[in-house]
């Protein structure tokens, strides 16, 4: 589903991936461990496709497409969504109106015909009830005086509503207490499926008791030097990441 | 107290500083940034001089479903036949104002005050050659029942002077609403409001300029409130080849409160300056200032905001945010928040910033499937709606929110986002 190949990716002349190779299959969990600055952020930005990111060499494929000559709008349109870590407030933009206006600009590039007024609402109210959001976040201003744990439960409702194939996470559970964790982890869990894969990065193994991943993979020096299954977290927790790269 | 004096003596007054005034030049700080020379190239150097024939009046272009008691001026020329009015409230000739109004307070609105900040050449003009003019003197405790609604057709060259007193506890909203004729050539609106706010008495201003391309608009809006008074502007400018607005507040007693927002949208060679002044001179009162501009193509804005507070005025609350959209390479904005501060006990912020789309909001939109026209369209519309918002009138804000998107530069499919607020 997600083919990374050889990955080199330079911010500002600096490089921070250098050559990650990376294989997420339909209906994979796949987390992303590792210390900071090892360009975790950096791998979610570039398969989402903000701009400012240069990929000196290597390739991304996305469902057998080049992912990287598309635009963010068009990765959202092949099913990429990126729950970010630190969402952006946007006053004055209502937060049902970039879903309707997602939602049907995807709709529409697939063919389909757009949700009315009705038939999106009740969609919205749906996804909203699995977040546990209250629904007066629906009328609001997109993440403007949203609490921290607001917003991460927000992205995890925006993911519910766009129903992406491949959903990146970036440090969904940092400053989450540990009832929005169980709410934002159920809220992923019920996206999980045969046809849809899952990326997470995370500091913390913390996320990975509610959401468990089938692998862990630790990113430093912007290399994926280590992969295992999820007792690869475990011992990372204990031992920290020195010895992988000691390794 | 002032002195009563006839409407000869102001209008001799107003024309002799009127000559000595004449055209502001440059030179003049206030008048650094906009060059009014080309009045004169343009329309000749009898530009002052109304214009005496006046075209049939269409309703076309001014908010035709709401519930309001018309004014229509054409020309600066009131038009009866279409205008309806509530009692009490009177168009007259600018020879009868003085006439009519009944205290010496009411004589003092017109007074030319030849030292006030901001005088110029088209305050003395307007005074010294307006025709006719609204005289609307709220009584204590009445609260109108629906907007007053001047409609003014920009055709010519034309001056009108207009006062609105509001009594004690006395409410109102007035519309100013300045539409262009569909002949498009080139003239002169020039206009001066004064308001006069008795204790208590609340007024909502609404100012809307759509003058057509050709237009040169010039105005000045003067307010002095008295205690626990409150006075809002709403200031919209989209039309004219080159408009100017001087605001000026007087908070002259304790807990006066007024706010004045201000939105741009201008393209082409549009070239829109607002000077706003206000005067803390007694405790304990509240001003608040919001301006937004977007400017594209080569269209200039100039925004000079100035809070003045009195050595008396302690507690004073101030507040003044201009931000600015620059859309075009061309654009060009000159913005200067001034405070001046004679006391210690007071709350002052101001801040400008100038800019372009946020990148990060822009990212976050189109990374949810939003295509990037349709992105930097709502982000356009946010940027305009901190100052919409405040707009309570539901009918006048969505005639200004759709003609404001009109020009903005992005325009597809935005008609639903406005639906949906």
């Amino acid at each position: 589903m997600l083919e990374i190949k050889n990955l080199h990716v330079s911010v500002g002349g600096k490089a921070i991936l250098k050559g990650l190779n990376l294989e997420i299959k339909a209906g994979e969990v796949h987390a992303i461990m590792g210390p900071n600055g090892a360009g975790k952020s950096t791998l979610s930005n570039v398969i989402a496709g903000r701009s400012g990111y240069e990929v000196t060499a290597g390739s991304v494929h996305y469902q057998g497409e080049d992912l990287l000559l598309k635009s963010p709008e068009e990765r959202a349109w092949a099913g990429v969504f990126l729950a970010f870590q630190y969402p952006v407030e946007i006053p004055g933009v209502n937060n049902t109106y970039l879903l309707k206006a997602g939602v049907n600009a995807k709709r529409k590039h697939l063919g389909m015909g757009e949700l009315d007024a009705f038939e999106f609402m009740q969609l919205v109210r749906e996804k909203a009830r699995l977040v546990e959001l209250d629904a007066s976040f629906l009328s609001r201003s997109v993440n403007e005086g949203f609490s921290g744990g607001e917003k991460k439960r927000n992205e995890i409702f925006q993911m519910a509503v766009l129903e992406p194939t491949l959903a990146l996470l970036d440090e969904t559970d940092s400053g989450l207490d540990i009832d929005a964790l169980r709410i934002v982890a159920s809220g992923v869990n019920k996206l999980r499926s045969q046809d849809r894969a899952i990326m997470m990065v995370t500091h913390y193994q913390r996320l990975l008791n509610y959401i468990e991943p089938d692998f862990v993979h630790v990113l430093a020096d912007g290399q994926i030097l280590k992969t295992g299954d999820k007792t690869l977290a475990l011992e990372l927790e204990e031992r920290g990441y020195d010895w992988v790269k000691d390794a | 107290m002032p002195e009563a004096y006839s409407i000869e003596q102001l209008r001799a007054q107003a024309f002799s500083l009127f000559e000595r005034l004449g055209l502001p030049g440059r030179k003049l700080e206030d008048w650094k940034y906009t060059d009014v020379s080309r009045l004169a190239s343009t329309l000749g150097e009898t530009w002052w001089q109304a214009t005496s024939e006046q075209p049939a009046f269409s309703a076309e272009g001014s908010i035709e479903d709401l519930d309001a008691y018309r004014m229509v001026f054409v020309s600066g020329v009131f038009v009866p036949a279409q205008s309806k009015l509530p009692d009490g409230v009177d168009v007259l000739p600018l020879a009868d104002l003085l006439k009519r109004a009944q205290s010496d307070d009411s004589k003092a609105l017109f007074k030319l005050d030849t030292d006030a900040p901001l005088m110029n050449g088209f305050v003395a003009v307007a005074v010294a050659l307006a025709q006719d003019g609204l005289c609307a003197c709220i009584a204590d405790g009445v609260i109108l029942d629906k907007p007053l609604y001047m409609i003014h057709v920009g055709h010519g060259r034309s001056h009108v002077l207009s006062g609105v007193m509001l009594g004690t506890g006395a409410e109102a909203t007035l519309i100013e609403h300045f539409i262009g004729s569909t002949d498009e050539v080139a003239g002169l609106s020039n206009t001066v409001t004064y308001a006069r706010l008795a204790a208590n008495a609340s007024l909502t201003h609404y100012r809307l300029q759509q003058e057509h391309a050709q237009q040169y608009h010039m105005g000045r809006v003067e307010v002095k409130q008295s205690r626990d008074s409150r006075y809002v502007l709403h200031a919209v400018e989209l039309g004219s080849s080159l408009s100017r607005l001087d605001v000026l507040v007087k908070l002259a007693e304790e807990n006066a409160s007024c706010e004045l927002n201000g939105l741009f949208v201008a393209s082409g060679r549009q070239h829109i300056d607002h000077h706003t002044r206000v005067d803390h001179i007694a405790p304990r009162c509240v001003s608040r200032e919001n301006y937004r501009t977007l400017l594209d193509g080569r269209s200039h804005g100039v925004f000079n905001g100035k809070v003045v507070v009195h050595k008396g005025a302690v507690k004073t609350d101030s507040s003044q945010s201009n931000a600015n959209l620059l859309l075009s390479k061309k654009s060009e904005i000159d913005t200067k928040p001034e405070l001046e501060i004679y006391n210690d006990d007071v709350k002052c912020a101001h801040g400008a910033t100038i800019g372009q789309l946020d990148q990060a909001q822009l990212y976050y939109l189109t990374s949810r499937g939003v295509p990037e026209a349709i992105a930097k369209e709502l982000l356009l519309v946010a940027f305009a709606d901190s100052v919409l918002v405040g707009m309570k009138d539901k009918t006048v804000r969505r005639f200004i929110e759709r003609a404001a998107f009109a020009k903005l530069p992005h325009t597809s499919g935005i008609e639903g986002l406005t639906h949906e607020r």
